[in-house]
């Protein structure tokens, strides 16, 4: 196995961005933080009340725009803190999954899991797994437009 | 005269090549593999320039880009005092100059049209009047109508050199071409080798030919009081146009709507104050900030277009139609719209109806 | 065979006249190679309509965004004409409530395909004046004054017919014709994709940047389609939330087209309306129909077929195991 302590001081950090759900991920990258478990940092948090609200547009946008991963985090199913949020987001993004690579797209680049608030070590197997995954892929040059304007307007 | 040359089509991409040595050179390009539409785009020698069939979008993108960049911004944060920025502003680029080959007299009077606008009104348009100003325009002789066609009917036709520099009549598997102008006479060295008195001859006889042949059945020229007649009959309209899907087709591909819209691109400090392509057929075109919108059906917006090619602009630039009656309306229309129709039967049924 | 057609169409209409607002059917265009819309509010006018392989358009699409069918002001209902595409998109508008199904007079027509003018004009550029055109087994028969043209269906149809399995429309209140067989099995439905799938996967995306680069944004593809039915409020052309700047460039349009198929995703009736009517032929509709194999796959459901159903991204099911 690689050591991904080594592995996340030397390499460069890509941007990975996450999406994780109020009530159990984002509370389980929390866990993480609090028991001090060694995470890569190539994560940027968003967080979203529940994965229910995960519009899979803004997954795309953030792979479109050049973004090197997008992680999707939120409670285990039967676990939504309003239910049902996440059964609808199951279906939603797996279609995404599997719909990415007929554009183009890496599937790899794109990962939902559950994660519960009090899984600390889980979240930080997880983002590891992933983090490791995003640098085997190598940065994600995103959709080449010929605009003049894209050396100035990025969105990442 | 000696100005006329004569380039076989077997030499037009050599002569193409040594035409974009000296500056941008647009031609007519198939859209792709086994597709029909042809589109203009900077000459390349892989593409398959296409002459014989008018372009589906015009080449109105040359003068009048779909996108625009007007200016550039970037605010600067003072480092001691955050309270205070200062803004950079970069505008106006140069831009090289260009050439437009194989258009068509239509796609040509389109510009025509845009000048009255955007050079002659009480404005000048620097943006539009720096490309104008530095793009010539080859057009050839048009013999090759079609079903939607109508040049005529609006005042020009298939053999009109108005604002052309060069002017290309097909004969003999070739063209004879001729300068209409100094900066098209520059040109005509690097173009090819002087005609044959019996190819300029030729070229005399198919001018003549296609030029005694109107294109299109109707006289459209007169139409704005018969429009201003039928404003108010919805009937009319909503008969005729409920059809419209509002796409915006019809004003992306024709060579005379310069409706456009401005915004503010911007992200953190930085961002770029954009022109781009706006169309009447949009519901947003009119939509007012409280919400209300002034056009809201469909076929509301259809009559501003007719309207104002056909009585607002020859109303307010000395009778010219805004419209070159060059189709590309009708053939792209999803649902088959026929302008030349709802125009024509603005007429005869105030007619009917005195 | 065809004219018999178009009479029993007009009949079932006449037959009802009095009980309709107004009927959607098409009627001859502006060349002998082109039908267009017609809507229909006088009886006499109903020898307007005509059914040939030029009636493409999917009339579906009017009545929410033009009719607004939901919204009705007396009883009266609106007859609309369907080939076995469009009533897909009719029964997905249905089962979307954005129709009411007693609000509809359909007379279906069984299909043998349309042409696709653009394809046409390819095979024989100098081809007009056309006095009569149709199917006759695997080839088109275009007749004008000097001669007959045959041409191979392969080369002249909507890419859409090509793909067919349901020529038979799904509901209606009158057929017009005898059903037909479908062109393809159900294991060739997906052969387009397929196509695009044997690219790599850096391929692909020089493929799609390709295609896409000629886009110019007008959105007829949006505007054309049956279940687009946001009428003005397009998060395409929101500014707050901004979702797309005004910049025409490639990743503004890609965005576009994942948004539209996204949008479209388990809800596609595979009309092909979006390609057909893009001014700069971009295939779009094998992005939706690339989704609609990922739902049928992963969720077994097939958009527009079963009024009873839902769609399967608008519900969900606790019990399912895998993802
Ligand atoms: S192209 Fe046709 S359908 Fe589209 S906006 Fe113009 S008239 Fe309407
Ligand atoms: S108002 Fe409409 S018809 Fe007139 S130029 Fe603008 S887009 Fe074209
Ligand atoms: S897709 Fe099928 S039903 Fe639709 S037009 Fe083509 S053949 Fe007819
Ligand atoms: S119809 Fe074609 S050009 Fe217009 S927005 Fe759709 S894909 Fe782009
Ligand atoms: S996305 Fe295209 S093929 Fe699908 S329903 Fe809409 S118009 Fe038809």
């Amino acid at each position: 196995m690689v050591n991904s302590k080594e592995e996340s001081t030397t390499k460069k950090d890509l941007l990975i961005v996450g999406f994780l759900c109020n009530w159990c991920s984002y509370g389980g990258a929390d866990t993480a933080g609090v028991c001090r478990f060694h995470q890569p940092t190539d994560l940027r948090i968003i967080r979203i009340p529940c994965t229910g609200r995960m519009d899979p547009l803004f997954v795309i946008k953030a792979l479109i725009y050049g973004a090197d991963g997008v992680l999707v985090s939120g409670c285990h199913p039967k676990d939504c803190h309003y239910n049902e949020g996440n059964f609808y987001a199951r279906r939603r993004l797996e279609v995404l999954k599997q719909f990415l690579p007929f554009m183009g797209i890496h599937a790899d680049r794109f990962r939902y899991t559950w994660v519960s608030s009090s899984e600390g070590q889980l979240w930080q197997q997880v983002v590891t797994e992933f983090s490791e995954t995003i640098h085997g892929l190598g940065s994600n040059p995103g959709v080449q437009g010929e605009s003049d304007a894209k050396a100035m307007i990025s969105f990442f | 005269m000696s100005e006329k040359i004569f380039i076989a089509q077997s030499e037009l991409t050599a002569m193409l090549e040594r035409l974009s040595k000296e500056m941008d050179v647009w031609v007519p390009v198939e859209m792709g593999d086994e597709k029909w539409g042809v589109r203009f785009l900077p000459y390349h020698r892989d593409n398959v320039v296409v002459l014989g069939r008018q372009s589906t979008l015009s080449p109105k993108n040359v003068v009048f880009p779909q996108v625009e960049t007007l200016l550039r911004f970037r605010y600067q944060k003072d480092d001691h005092d955050p309270s205070k920025q200062s803004i950079d502003l970069k505008d106006l680029q140069d831009v090289s100059s260009a050439l437009v080959f194989g258009a068509r007299p239509c796609d040509v009077r389109g510009f025509l049209t845009f000048d009255q606008v955007f050079l002659k009104g009480r404005y000048k348009d620097p943006y539009y009047a720096q490309r104008r100003e530095k793009t010539l325009f080859a057009t050839v002789l048009c013999d090759t109508k079609d079903s939607a066609c109508f040049c005529s009917s609006v005042g020009s036709g298939p053999g009109d050199r108005e604002g052309s520099d060069l002017w290309m009549v097909p004969v003999d598997d070739g063209y004879v071409i001729e300068a209409l102008n100094d900066k098209g006479r520059k040109l005509i060295p690097i173009m090819g080798k002087p005609a044959t008195p019996e190819q300029i001859e030729k070229a005399q006889r198919v001018q003549e030919q296609v030029t005694a042949k109107p294109i299109g059945e109707y006289n459209l020229t007169q139409s704005a009081g018969d429009f201003t007649g039928r404003f108010e009959d919805m009937d009319y309209w909503r008969d005729r146009v409920s059809k419209c899907i509002s796409c915006g087709i019809c004003t992306f591909v024709c060579p005379t709507c310069y409706c456009f819209n401005i915004t503010d691109e911007s992200r953190d400090l930085e961002g770029e104050r954009i022109r781009s392509w706006d169309s009447c057929m949009f519901y947003h075109y009119t939509l007012e900030a409280s919400g209300h919108n002034p056009r809201p059906e469909k076929f509301e917006r259809y009559r501003n277009r007719v309207g104002h090619k056909f009585s607002y602009f020859p109303d307010a630039y000395n009778g010219m139609i805004s419209c070159c009656g060059c189709g590309r309306c009708i053939r792209s229309c999803p649902v088959s719209i026929d302008i030349r129709k709802i125009v024509h039967h603005l007429k005869e049924a105030v007619d009917a109806d005195n | 065979m065809m004219e018999d057609k178009v009479k029993t169409l007009q009949k079932e209409f006449l037959n009802v006249f009095e009980k309709l607002e107004v009927v959607l059917g098409w009627e001859p265009g502006y060349d002998s190679l082109h039908a267009t819309p017609s809507f229909i509010r006088e009886a006499e006018d109903l020898n307007k309509l005509v059914w040939n392989p030029l009636c493409s358009q999917n009339l579906c699409t009017y009545l929410v965004k033009t009719l607004n069918v939901r919204v009705r002001e007396n009883d009266k209902k609106i007859g609309i004409c369907v080939k076995g595409c469009d009533s897909r998109s009719l029964v997905a508008l249905i089962q979307e409530k954005f129709v009411p199904r007693e609000a509809l007079y359909i007379v279906g027509i069984p299909c043998e395909g349309t042409v696709d003018w653009r394809r046409l004009m390819r095979f024989e550029p100098s081809l007009k004046d056309v006095q009569k055109l149709h199917i006759q087994g695997p080839e088109l028969a275009v007749e004008t004054a000097q001669k007959t043209y045959r041409f191979p269906l392969q080369h002249v149809l909507e890419q859409r017919c090509l793909h067919c399995r349901y020529p038979n429309p799904i509901i209606y209140d009158g057929l017009a014709g005898e059903p037909v067989t479908p062109r393809v099995g159900d294991d060739q439905v997906y052969g387009d994709v397929e196509k695009i799938e044997q690219y790599s996967l850096p391929d692909r995306l020089k493929f799609w940047e390709k295609e896409l680069d000629r886009c110019i944004r007008c959105y007829a593809c949006r505007n054309a389609c049956p279940l687009c039915i946001c009428r003005d409020s397009c998060i395409a052309e929101t500014r707050t939330p901004k979702w797309l700047a005004q910049r025409c460039d490639l990743k503004e349009k890609f965005f576009y087209h994942m948004i539209h198929a996204m949008h479209l995703a388990g809800r596609c009736t595979e009309c092909g309306e979006c390609e057909r009517v893009c001014p700069v032929e971009i295939p779009v509709t094998l992005i939706k129909k690339k989704l609609n194999q990922i739902v049928k796959e992963l969720l077994d459901y097939e958009a527009g077929i079963d009024p009873q159903k839902q769609p399967p991204l608008l519900t969900f099911d606790p019990s399912e195991k895998g993802i």
